[in-house]
């Protein structure tokens, strides 16, 4: 398949992670010992249960907060600080409500110094990309939630980083939404190709968009297991196949707890 | 949802219109059928004594007069002393070591009021205007400082690190999103400033002056004319009230997006 081709660089290099929180009460090993590799334009998800420290493990691989132990590297270089190199989507949408939906989309070109028409004509793009046109002028609390997401997305996007990094970002909304844009994110990811590092505790969401699953243990946070998905998409929730690979991560994931 | 806010601000409107007036039926009442009226004028005397002072003068001038000058020494003072106040503020909020500095005196001198500072205000700038403008200045720093602070020290930590992550620098994470984040934080301190800016012209008057508001309300204490001094009460709570309306008209034009409309 077209794998073979898009799919030969490591794109994350992630070597002995670990992160202990410390505060007056002591100190709690979050992470511990992770490493991971992830390969370009590859869809990986990462996968745990609540608060097993999912979010802490995506902060940390994407530079938003330093590692206690273990190097990162980017595209060959080791990140220590947040960068424009990469893309966050967040849990809480965290749009800048005093922006139009055009005003946060273009935020990255514009801090970065693009010029307007340049960064107008390529927020543009992302807005049409992911679904939004006709809302440019809209501010984040005229919009739904999936319509957050989308711009949320299209934030990310705009800035054309080498990676993508999104924490769970379907987790608020509805399940009819969310069927939605886990459709939507496929659709984006096959005609923008990125590599997206994903967090979920939703397996059925995690099969229906991973190349490749990371289950993640309960705190101190390890990697439990690997699963590569090769179902063809668009996939079949309902498909026997995928039935039995979600019971067989979820017995997995009920282990673990 | 249009139609419900305009339904909900005629009701508004009517509520504010029927306490008003209940609250001067109790005034009118107690003072034509208590011994409250031998020494305080009634609504109605008072409120045709306002009227008719925009004819006849208050000692050298008609009462919209005395108004221009009380705003003439308010307004430039408050604009003045929100600036100051929203540039400490929101430094103090964000930059620590700036709040280490200015924190504690701001602290030791924020419960100290107006009238406290006059003797050092004409110490420091005599008896003329100068020491009028310090006091509303100060009124006006003090509220929108505390507020600009409030509102710095409020904004979301996932902004910033967004912001960061699309490769913003400190200086613009400041101006991006600690800044407007601060925003209705901000307006909420320029409201309660501007009230107690314009209340403090009365403290500010009784410092030798010749005209205005406060200087009716001094002077007619002076004289033992307490129907005067309730013209300038309802002047300066007339004026309050155009000020504040005025002020949250401003904040609904400039802060859109905290409305919401689905
Ligand atoms: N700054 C911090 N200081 C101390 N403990 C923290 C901090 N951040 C997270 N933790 C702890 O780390 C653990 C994992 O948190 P984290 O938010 O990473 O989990 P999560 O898997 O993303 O949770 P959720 O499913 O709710 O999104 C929690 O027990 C939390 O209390
Ligand atoms: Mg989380």
């Amino acid at each position: 398949m077209d794998e073979a081709r898009h799919m030969s660089k490591s794109i994350i290099v992630a070597q002995g992670i670990s992160k202990t929180f410390t505060n007056k009460r002591g100190s709690t090993k979050v992470i511990e010992n992770i490493n991971l590799e992830v390969r370009e334009n590859e869809f990986l998800c990462l996968v745990g249960p609540g608060q097993c420290g999912k979010t802490t493990a995506v902060n940390v691989l994407s530079g938003l907060e330093p590692a206690s132990t273990g190097t990162v590297k980017i595209n060959g270089k080791t990140i220590t600080r947040p960068g424009p190199d990469r893309g966050f989507v967040f849990q809480s949408t965290a749009l800048y409500p005093w922006l139009t939906v055009m005003g946060n989309v273009e935020y990255g070109p514009k801090v970065r110094g693009i010029k307007k028409s340049e960064r107008r004509e390529k927020a543009q793009y992302y807005i049409n990309l992911v679904g939004l046109e006709g809302f440019e002028h809209s501010y984040p609390n005229q919009l739904s939630g999936g319509m957050q997401q989308r711009v949320g997305i299209a934030r990310a996007y705009c800035n054309e980083p080498v990676v993508l990094f999104m924490d769970q970002p379907f987790g608020a909304l509805d399940a009819q939404t969310r069927y939605l844009m886990q459709e939507e994110i496929i659709r984006i990811w096959e005609t923008a190709k990125r590599t997206i590092v994903f967090v979920t505790n939703n397996i059925e969401e995690a099969i229906y968009l991973a190349d490749r699953i990371v289950l993640l243990t309960n705190t101190p946070t390890q990697i439990k297991k690997e699963y590569k998905i090769d179902f063809p998409r668009p996939r079949d929730y309902t498909d026997p196949d995928f039935l039995a690979l979600r019971e067989e991560i979820t017995n997995e994931m009920d282990k673990t707890l | 949802m249009i139609d419900n806010t305009r339904r909900s601000r005629k009701h508004g409107a009517r509520a504010a219109v029927i306490s008003i007036f209940v609250f001067l039926l109790i005034w009118q009442a107690a003072t034509t059928f208590t011994s409250l009226g031998i020494l305080m004028p009634s609504p109605l005397i008072s409120l045709s004594a306002f009227f008719k002072s925009f004819i006849v003068p208050i000692g050298p001038y008609p009462i919209f007069i005395h108004i221009y000058w009380s705003l003439v020494r308010v307004v430039p003072f408050y604009i003045v002393g929100a600036i100051a106040g929203i540039i400490l503020g929101i430094t103090m909020g964000w930059y620590k070591p700036v709040a280490a500095i200015f924190r504690p005196i701001f602290e030791i001198l924020r419960p100290i009021p107006p009238i406290a500072w006059i003797p050092i205000a004409i110490v420091w700038f005599g008896i003329g205007e100068g020491s009028k403008w310090f006091l509303i200045f100060l009124a006006a720093f003090m509220n929108v400082t505390i507020n600009s602070f409030a509102g710095a020290r409020s904004t979301d930590p996932v902004l910033v690190g967004c912001s960061k992550m699309l490769g913003a620098s400190d200086w613009q994470i400041f101006t991006t999103v600690v800044l407007p984040g601060s925003v209705p934080y901000i307006f909420a301190g320029l409201q309660v400033a501007l009230s107690s800016s314009w209340a403090t012209i009365v403290a500010a008057e009784m410092i030798r002056s010749s005209e205005g508001v406060g200087w009716i309300i001094i002077s007619s204490q002076e004289t033992n004319n307490s129907v005067n001094t309730l013209v300038g009460v309802v002047a300066i709570g007339i004026v309050g009230f155009i000020l504040a309306v005025i002020m949250r008209e401003v904040e609904a034009v400039l802060v859109k997006w905290t409305k919401r409309d689905i």
